[in-house]
């Protein structure tokens, strides 16, 4: 005999598991958000072309005679120092790259929940606004360690492997801390500069050109009044030129601009707090007045 | 009975605008409508009891616990919100197991749950459909989907009837009810009175960020002296039935219907009119049809409690 049979809600009493990374769903869906937009992988995978280009002059360096008809007296520029590694680290185009790749793929990502009012469905759960925004920003810190730690520490392992021995690291020990230390700063600037500029609007594309428009106007901005007073202090407004002061105090190189670099991190750690402080209000502001 | 939820001289302002007003009200288990014209501050209540929002005065506890700031609180609440929230390129499967995952759950689990959940709504065949193609109605049971899929002690549903079809809505009731029967808390705000009548006969009514009043419809409708109640009988011979009635000093007014069979009696003493009409219709002959309130409904305490 057929019996007709209800659907209902079935209570469940299994036990819940340990919430050890609350912020980990945020991470996970924004990494795969960025990655489902087509026009991000190949941004992505063209981050990579740097490292590349200096993962090549690495394995020329080491085989300079087999090479000699293509350098032709460039071998100069391939002197693998500390330099090599800072030249790649604090360079402007990999700058550009980072800025790039983070305006297209994390731009969204609290101009996103801001858009499709997410937010309540976050906060509704067990998850704090801690957890949120370190959620958010491991995006960004998933981005930015894989286009500077990773390939940094690869290339101190490839310098390594190349010439066949240890002795470049015993020369230079504290390089690869120098790597990681100079890529987490990046990680926590970026983050607290991309999600400060996320919050401050609902629409991803508007986040995309308030992230290029606001670096690149940093650099003109610099421009303009080093021409005007003639100081190297107007770098101080330049958002590239503090991460290059840094990078080279960072890596023990001359540092590029004629002032003590604790200014250019000061500035850095200025945008970071006034971006914690916008953060800190826009977050909770899904009140919304009909 | 325990109060589930409970706010104390609860008030929130959004800059200069009130949302809420000194609200103090105990909500119990079962279900519990919370009815108010848009704007009332019904959302802004369940976003406080969501932990959404600190109350600027005053504070809101869920099972003794406060709701501000305390994730643990949150574990047991499933919430359903009025707004579209939604990222329309992700699938609906991915909607419900995404969110499951801010509960520790294990893979096996997400996936079982999620499964059963998006069940529950009937949307197991358009599971994998990106939510940009769902219609209204598929999305009102997608969000109701998420806010069940961790099985929550509490469920605050913000106005999920909207959108919804007739047999979109009977079946959402009826899970609703569903939750009810296993002795769980659901508080359901709407400014569709219908909505509400159908679901549970404990409302809030709620206006301009204030409670104005609370508990059984009924109940509510008996504290409102200032308009008596209205009976309406329709019968062969209203103008007769009406001639044994006109020196009864409990009633304030009667009234003739448009069809000339319906008789309408105002009168603060119900239960007596009721007893004598049984006497006088035995006595005079009159065949009554029906006898009904008019005003014995939600619809009518809202206004009357409204003003409008």
């Amino acid at each position: 005999m057929a019996t007709v049979r209800e659907k209902g809600y079935t209570h469940w009493d299994g036990k819940l598991g340990e919430r050890r990374f609350p912020w980990w769903p945020i991470t996970r869906t924004g990494i795969l958000l960025a990655f489902r937009k087509k026009r991000f992988k190949f941004i992505f995978a063209g981050a990579f072309i740097p490292s590349i280009v200096f993962l090549v002059g690495l394995y020329i360096s080491e085989r300079l005679e087999d090479f000699k008809a293509i350098i032709q007296g460039s071998d100069r520029l391939l002197n693998i120092d500390p330099k090599y590694f800072a030249t790649y680290l604090t360079g402007d185009w990999l700058f550009f790259l980072i800025v790039l790749v983070l305006a297209y793929g994390a731009g969204g990502l609290i101009a996103d929940d801001l858009k499709h009012n997410s937010l309540q469905l976050y906060f509704s759960r067990p998850l704090g606004k801690k957890d949120y925004l370190i959620g958010k920003m491991s995006v960004i810190a998933f981005f930015v360690l894989i286009l500077t730690a990773l390939p940094g520490l690869l290339l101190v392992v490839f310098k390594l492997v190349f010439a066949g021995s240890f002795k470049f690291f015993l020369q230079y020990p504290w390089l690869p801390l120098s790597v990681l230390g100079f890529s987490a700063l990046l990680t926590v600037f970026f983050a607290f500069y991309v999600l400060l500029l996320s919050a401050l609007s609902k629409n991803s594309r508007y986040v995309f050109v308030l992230t290029f428009g606001t670096y690149i106007f940093s650099t003109v901005l610099y421009g303009i009044l080093n021409g005007i007073f003639r100081t190297p202090y107007m770098a101080l407004f330049s958002i590239p030129a503090n991460l290059r002061q840094a990078g080279a105090f960072i890596f023990g190189q001359k540092l590029p601009f004629a002032f003590p670099a604790v200014w250019s991190f000061a500035v850095l750690a200025g945008i970071c707090v006034l971006a914690a402080a916008v953060l800190n209000r826009k977050i909770r502001s899904v009140e919304v007045i009909k | 009975m325990t109060a589930v939820i409970a706010a104390s001289n609860l008030s929130k302002w959004y800059g200069n605008v009130l949302g809420l007003n000194d609200v103090s009200l105990e909500i119990e288990e079962g279900i519990t409508g919370l009815l108010g014209p848009n704007g009332a501050g019904k959302s802004t209540f369940m976003k406080l009891i969501t932990g959404q929002m600190k109350p600027a005065i005053g504070s809101v506890t869920v099972r003794g616990r406060k709701a501000w700031n305390d994730p643990g609180v949150y574990q047991g609440i499933g919430f359903c919100p009025e707004q579209d929230v939604f990222y329309e390129d992700v699938t609906g499967w991915e909607f419900v197991t995404g969110l499951l995952r801010f509960y520790g759950y294990s893979r096996t689990e997400i996936r079982e749950r999620a499964a059963r959940a998006l069940d529950v709504v009937d949307l197991t065949a358009d599971k994998d459909r990106l939510i940009r193609g769902y219609s209204r109605g598929m999305r009102q049971r997608v969000k109701f989907a998420q806010a069940v899929a961790h099985d929550p002690d509490i469920l605050i549903l913000d106005e999920p009837l909207s959108g919804l079809d007739p047999l979109g809505k009977r079946k959402l009731i009826k899970l609703i009810k569903d939750f009810k029967r296993q002795g769980r808390t659901v508080l359901v705000s709407s400014h569709v009175l219908p909505e509400i009548e159908a679901l549970t006969s404990r409302v809030v009514l709620i206006h301009q960020g204030k409670i104005l009043a609370q508990g059984d419809i009924p109940f509510i409708r008996e504290l409102i002296e200032a308009h008596p109640h209205q009976i309406s009988v329709r019968s062969s011979d209203p103008r007769a039935l009406a001639a044994r009635f006109v020196g009864d000093k409990s009633i304030q007014k009667m009234t003739f219907g448009a069809d000339g069979r319906t008789l309408v009696v105002e009168t603060h003493k119900r239960d007596a009119f009721f007893s004598r009409l049984t006497g006088v219709v035995l006595e005079a002959g009159i065949a009554v049809e029906e006898i009904s309130s008019p005003d014995d409904n939600l619809q009518a305490v809202f206004e009357y409690l409204v003003g409008k």
